[in-house]
């Protein structure tokens, strides 16, 4: 802890040197002047100390410096140049210091030329740290200088140099000069806003003016308000803008000029932001070499090159194997399979075990359900439910992802929906009025835009966007396609009384123009899904990338307009995508079989330099395990996590459900006083053939007592173990009764239910199913002794509740089950499960809007559940006790298990000791309690 | 200096902060799309803490904090003819009326201020958790992204007061009632990222158990475990396993987190600490234990801290019948606590940068449901004539005039902003105030710019919409 501490303090007195080298400079140069004054005077060496102390702080102001250049913000030539300018010249400041202090055995003179040098040395370290710090240019704005090299500025020499302007000229002077009032100034002046009256986005605003009349006069900037405004200082009260950053000086000159050669209007649309192109056409792969024969590495092999970075040592098999499941299943891989794994030695182990895995359907959907989850926004709770203004779409997506559906057939049927996908495009409605930018109308255009086109249409829904080129027209155009009736426009949430027609934001790919909603979806499916669009395409490609690698091809993987780091890589990766069926399998498999999947993940400096377009790819970033992979990893290797779902792929062919005996209060409904509760149901047999068996399934939270016609079958006291009981066959009558007592523990009202099924099979194999539903009956009150038989009369009692305040606070079990009639999970995967406050704690995100990124960052929060959390302290304590079970009470076996199971190692001889040692003072529980608890905490553990 | 210069320093003080916003473990997902956009200057603030005092489910003002004429209940009396089921009672402060039943909070009236004329915004259909989130976030549901909790906002742009107490406290609500998922969805730090998020203690009695190390654990195994994870985090193969920020991030917290556990300030969240004779005053209730949670809390260097009276459809404030019955339990409940709170801080010398707030949704009437002139969906039906006692009380939803209170933290004391109509509808007619200028005013007592807003994918996203909310420079002791 203390090393990283004083790490971060090492890096924060970086950030301090731009600060403290101003010390050196002015004491040294001040030493140099002064002391030339004095020696001019014949007082020489009264400044000595100033010397001194110039020397001490430059020696400090280095090191700083060293610090700063270590924490990798900074990088290339200029800064090598400025790290030897500035050592020289604490070289040199050092040697003068020393010529001072021993100036008596020296020539008279040497000490002062020697404090020369330094300056001179000072000077150009200095020049060479302006230059990093504050561009090339820094010395420019006031020199007049001829040439300008800074990236993205405007370039004003190009028009300041000449007299006279074509057409064309004044066209693209004024395009530079409305895309400094986009970035500027659209913000408060424009028709969204207009502070002031002003609306600079269109011709007309700008030459009307403001509340305080015109901004400028054709050909006169001097007397321009704008200006005036533009030049004041910062803090006086009319200074332009109020927010946001100040204008360069140059696009001050460029605004000037434009003024002076009279304000040209150019006709033409003008584009400020960046576009990516929407065509899309496979690029040559690079030629191929005795090392890299696969595509992406192919590309990536010439990307290195051309950066001149060396290949890494692909991971070893047992990183491999462990990110490989985690990646495509979710899973972490048994001891078993790892050492099978690792024993192989077929040259294509390894993509064979991708393949193997991308087979393994069940656990492949139940982990990338998460993402698509995510993607779709679609959730089995949340607001919106409450009142039918929400539809899930999990049915469909897990049956699209089980089957593999291609890619395109899933776009055509979220966008032109069957009954099961329709939840996508209709959005949430919420309850009450609405902004009128959240209609749902607006909602499904934002929605696919974002999910499906990387494209960010929320800003156009309330105003002509301030981040990209689309205007509200468009988003209104975008969003008539799902509306019934054509809708009014409003800006800002207020009506403008304008309307305008369908249109698909990328008319070149087709129009959308159908009169029925049905057929406008059809067309709008058709044109979005075409191979023609390139941007679907890219954006799943370049998601899928992200999740693999850490980093997209473009990043943030919602902004396809950005540029990627190599286009090339991802164009062909989208045709292929395309030539294999659009096949989401293939794409996983294609992009996991190449050597940069199995780079080992990289240090990169900082998240800001990930998300940054000056990154470069040297490998995948280091990936903390999703909320639903740490949990499912949980169950995997300490005990169960969860127990049931929110959905069920299977449903088991009998519909029971939890029943409870229904409090009020203020005759309101409320939740189960605790205390016990007898419920019955009596039955008679359908058939009079032979029985062959009768099997009950039964769970009950809290606890629960099990009578069949007066003899009691079994009792239980953990809702999580459902227990199951033959019945014998001799007790069955044709007439029956089922009675059960159960108790609601504690001493506050809780929730608490019973969930009861009977399978009862004949001879011929027919079947009849008795479960809890709502003929059951139900009373609080302690019923006479004979209530267990059939003849008891149920006077007084009541019909269940099946709706308790939180029913489904248990879900659907998935243990909850006949052999054979579905899938039996050891536990229910955390995918499937309800959001609760673990996973939302962990990251899961609620999913009222699209979120297509998790936060990988550790809170304190996270901290704090993770240290005290009783859900998850409970869950080790039981998984321990179970761990001890199992090896019985061997502790070194245990230990190795253990390791093997969560960490796909042996523990070291040190790790063992350490951990055995704990026993002088502690029980083996609480050890291996403490065991659990540090080794899923660990960096380890937590990051692939 | 010329501007060129400005923006450089502007881009090295950015630089600054980035750099320790990332040594403090912020993620690469969040940050492309969370870009600080926040100003540099920092202000001078009034306060350092806040306390929101929540009376969830719709305090009607005409039954508290501003009552009209009384009206007794009478068998068949007309129903337009009842404006306050309540007498008046005279508070500290000359000329102004309390409703019956909040004697202890008229008694510290000459300490605090009471908005008269906080009017909640029309959001259509009158719900309860609508009117809650646009209150908590200032912004309207449903937003493109997820609107942060005042308590988030404060939370990210002040930090903790003490590093190991959770800069954002919740007590009181718990998420297993009905309407639980609407309220999830602003008890939330939005786009601000969990990290800033509530720290949730839904039962104020049992608060300790959240701080303290897990049920059953003493300190010293407590204390080992953690020496035991240090040993295997040294032992295991490290350096392949995340990258430097990410693996510090991980460290840092789990460290805070021990830190906390077993630091003497976990004792803050310990109500057993209190001496028996102050536990009994704030015993009326979880809610009044609620205040003397937070109360220990801020003496222990919270920062913001919900306290609610607990929203659950139909119950507490949410009186949907039997109205007048039901407002004398929960003044009950309201009134001791909250005056014990006040006189509390002002004896610890916090009162005077404590801002406490007491705040609700909407207010309620007998007849008038949102606006007057309105018609809204679902209202309660109200006979012309009322024949029993569970008639008698105020059971719509009334939004154009609520009563709202602050204490502390700079603010006037002993001063009433606006008034209400005295006929029906009792509506604001003089300086009416909305939820925009609520916030801005606490994030102006707090130091927190109004230009403050942090750029979500790629929109500027402020503490109140556009930074526009104005300050209500009235109510400050003294404005700058």
């Amino acid at each position: 802890m203390l090393l990283l501490l004083s790490h971060w303090i090492f890096e924060l007195m970086g950030k301090l040197h731009p600060l403290l080298v101003h010390f050196p400079i002015g004491l040294l140069i001040g030493a140099f002047v002064l002391e030339g004054i004095a020696r001019f005077q014949k007082q020489e060496n009264k400044y000595v100390g100033m010397i001194y102390l110039g020397a001490t702080s430059a020696l400090i102001a280095a090191i700083m410096g060293q610090l700063l250049a270590q924490s990798g913000d900074y990088q290339g030539d200029l800064i090598n140049q400025h790290q030897w300018l500035g050592w020289g010249t604490v070289g040199l400041s050092l040697l003068t210091t020393w010529m001072y202090w021993n100036r008596v055995k020296l020539p008279k003179r040497l000490p002062f030329i020697a404090l020369g040098f330094t300056c001179i040395s000072l000077s150009f370290a200095g020049h060479f740290g302006a230059t990093i710090t504050h561009g090339e240019d820094y010395l420019k704005i006031n020199t007049n200088s001829t040439q300008s090299h800074v990236a993205n500025a405007i370039n004003i020499q190009k028009w300041t140099t000449q007299d006279s302007f074509s057409t064309t000229e004044l066209s693209s002077l004024n395009l530079e000069v409305r895309g400094i009032f986009a970035h500027h100034c659209y913000q408060c002046h424009s028709t969204a806003k207009r502070k002031g009256g002003l609306a600079l986005d269109h011709e007309a605003g700008v030459f009307a003016g403001g509340d305080s009349g015109e901004i400028l006069i054709k050909g006169a900037s001097e007397k321009s308000e704008i200006i005036r405004r533009l030049k004041l200082p910062r803090d006086h009260e009319e200074a332009m803008p109020q927010k946001g950053k100040v204008l360069p000086p140059n696009s001050i000159e460029l605004i000037s000029l434009w003024i002076d050669k009279g304000a040209y209007w150019a006709d033409e649309g003008f584009k400020v932001f960046r576009e990516a192109p929407v065509a899309l056409s496979k690029p040559d792969l690079p030629p191929i070499t005795d090392e890299f024969d696969h595509p992406i590495d192919r590309f990536v092999n010439q990307y290195f090159k051309e950066k001149n970075i060396k290949w890494g040592e692909p991971i070893d098999d047992y990183r491999f194997i462990r990110r490989a499941y985690l990646d495509v299943i979710g899973l972490l891989p048994r001891p078993v399979e790892v050492n099978e794994f690792v024993q192989n030695t077929s040259p294509n182990k390894r993509n064979e075990l991708i393949k193997n895995l991308l087979a393994d359907k069940e656990n492949y959907t139940q982990h990338w359900l998460s993402f698509w989850n995510d993607l779709l926004r679609n959730d089995y709770s949340g607001p919106g439910f409450i009142t039918n203004g929400r539809k899930q779409i999990t049915n469909w997506l897990y049956q699209s992802l089980y089957e593999g559906k291609p890619y395109n057939q899933m776009v055509e049927e979220l966008i032109s929906p069957t009954e099961e996908s329709e939840g996508f495009i209709q959005g949430i409605q919420w309850r009450g009025v609405v902004n009128a930018s959240q209609r749902v109308e607006l909602q499904a255009a934002q929605n696919i835009s974002q999910s499906l086109l990387g494209l960010n249409l929320k800003c156009a829904s309330c105003h002509n966007s301030f981040v990209n080129n689309l205007t509200l027209d468009q988003a209104y155009g975008f969003a008539n396609i799902f509306a019934d009736s054509t809708l009014e426009i409003y800006r800002c949430d207020k009506p403008t009384g304008r309307y305008t027609g369908t249109a698909f934001i990328y008319p070149e790919l087709g129009e959308v123009m159908a009169d029925s909603l049905v057929d406008r979806l059809r067309q709008l499916a058709d044109i979005i899904s075409q191979p023609k669009n390139g941007r679907l395409y890219r954006t799943l490609v370049n998601r899928y990338w992200d999740k693999l690698f850490g980093r997209g091809i473009i990043a943030p993987v919602d902004e396809m307009d950005k540029l990627p780091w190599n286009q090339a890589l991802l164009d062909w990766l989208a045709a292929d995508f395309i030539e294999n069926g659009y096949s989401i399998p293939h794409l996983l498999e294609r992009i996991m079989t190449s050597k940069a999947y199995q780079l080992p993940a990289f240090n990169y400096d900082s998240p800001y330099y990930i998300a940054s377009e000056k990154f470069v790819f040297q490998g995948p970033t280091p990936r903390r395990l999703a909320a639903e992979q740490f949990a499912d990893a949980l169950s995997q290797t300490v005990n169960p996590l969860y127990y049931g779902v929110a959905y069920l792929p299977d449903n088991p062919p009998f519909p029971a459900q939890w029943i409870w005996y229904q409090d009020r209060k203020l005759d309101r409904r409320s939740l189960p006083e605790p205390g016990e509760r007898f419920f019955r149901k009596s039955f008679n047999l359908e058939s009079t053939k032979p029985i062959q068996s009768a099997t009950v399934i039964v769970t009950a939270d809290h606890s629960f007592e099990c009578y069949f016609n007066e003899q009691k079958i079994g009792q239980g006291a953990d809702w999580r173990q459902v227990q199951r009981y033959s019945i014998p066959v001799n007790v069955i009558q044709s007439e029956n009764v089922i009675a059960v007592k159960g108790n609601n523990d504690g001493t506050l009202p809780n929730p608490a239910g019973l969930l009861f099924a009977l399978r009862i099979t004949y001879a011929d194999s027919s079947q009849q199913y008795i479960y809890s539903d709502k003929s059951w009956a139900t009373t609080n009150e302690q019923p006479a002794e004979s209530w267990t038989s059939l003849d008891f009369a149920e006077t007084d009692w009541k019909g269940v509740s099946r709706r308790n305040a939180t029913s489904s606070h248990w879900g659907k079990l998935v243990d909850f089950a006949y052999e054979n009639e579905t899938n039996q999970s050891d536990f229910a995967r955390a995918s499937l499960v309800k959001l609760d406050p673990f996973m939302k704690t962990l990251g899961r995100p609620t999913r009222e809007n699209v979120a297509t990124t998790r936060e990988g960052n550790a809170t304190l929060l996270q901290a704090l559940m993770l240290t005290n959390n009783d859900f998850l302290y409970q869950h080790i304590q039981e998984g321990a006790a179970k761990l001890l079970a199992a090896t019985n009470n061997d502790m070194e076996v245990l230990i190795k298990d253990f390791y093997q199971n969560a960490l796909g190692r042996v523990p070291s001889q040190k790790e063992q000791t350490t951990i055995l040692k704990l026993l002088k003072n502690q029980s083996k529980q609480e050890v291996v309690e403490d065991l659990i608890w540090s080794v899923i905490i660990l960096p380890e553990f937590q990051f692939l | 200096m010329d501007s060129t210069n400005e923006l450089n320093r502007r881009q090295f003080l950015q630089k600054m902060q980035q750099a320790s916003i990332a040594a403090m473990g912020a993620s690469v997902s969040t940050i492309p799309f969370l870009n600080a956009c926040t100003p540099s200057n920092t202000r001078k603030s009034t306060a350092d803490a806040v306390i929101l005092l929540w009376m969830a489910g719709g305090m009607c003002h005409t039954e508290t904090f501003d009552p009209k004429r009384y009206t007794p209940f009478e068998k068949g009396m007309e129903s337009k003819k009842v404006i306050s089921t309540f007498k008046s009672i005279p508070t500290a402060l000359d000329g102004v009326s309390f409703s019956e039943g909040l004697e202890n909070i008229a008694g510290i009236m000459d300490k605090g201020i009471l908005i008269r004329s906080y009017r909640a915004a029309d959001l259509g259909h009158i719900l309860h958790t609508r009117h809650q989130y646009h209150w908590h976030t200032c912004y309207e549901p449903p937003q493109s992204v997820q609107p942060p909790h005042i308590g988030a906002w404060i939370a990210k742009e002040l930090g903790p007061k003490n590093p190991v107490i959770p800069p954002f406290i919740d007590i009181g609500q718990r998420f297993t009632v009905g309407e639980a998922e609407e309220l999830k969805a602003f008890h939330s730090a939005g786009f601000l990222g969990s990290e800033f998020g509530p720290f949730i203690i839904p039962e104020p009695d049992r608060g300790l158990a959240s701080v303290s190390p897990p049920k059953g654990m003493n300190l010293t195994r407590f204390e080992s475990r953690n020496k035991l994870y240090k040993e295997l985090v040294k032992n295991s193969p490290f350096e392949n396993f995340g990258s430097n920020y990410q693996k510090e991030s991980l460290m840092r917290s789990m460290e805070k987190a021990y830190e906390l556990l077993k630091s003497p300030e976990a004792e803050a969240f310990d109500l057993s600490k209190e001496p028996k004779e102050i536990y009994d005053k704030y015993n009326t209730g979880r809610f009044g234990l609620g205040c003397l949670q937070a109360r220990r809390l801020v003496e222990n260097g919270a920062r913001f801290i919900s306290v609610t009276t607990e929203y659950v459809p139909f119950f507490g404030w949410d009186t949907h019948e039997n109205g007048h019955t039901r407002l004398r339990d929960m003044k009950a409940q309201i009134d001791q606590p909250i005056a014990q709170l006040i006189k509390d801080l002002e004896e610890r010398g916090l009162l005077d940068s404590t801002l406490v707030i007491l705040a609700s949704e909407f207010s309620r009437d007998m007849l008038v449901e949102g606006r007057p002139g309105q018609t809204v969906k679902d209202q309660v039906q109200v006979p012309d004539n009322i024949d029993n006692l569970k008639q008698y009380g105020m059971h719509r939803h009334f939004t154009d005039g609520c009563s709202l209170l602050m204490w502390g933290g700079g603010i006037k004391k002993g001063y009433v902003h606006g008034e209400t109509a005295v006929e029906r509808p009792f509506k604001a007619i003089t300086e009416p105030v909305v939820i925009d200028e609520i916030h801005q005013s606490i994030y102006h007592a707090l130091g927190i710019p109004p230009e403050t807003n942090y750029e979500i994918e790629k929109r500027p996203f402020y503490t109140t919409p556009d930074g526009e909310g104005k300050v209500i420079k009235d109510i400050f002791e003294k404005f700058s």
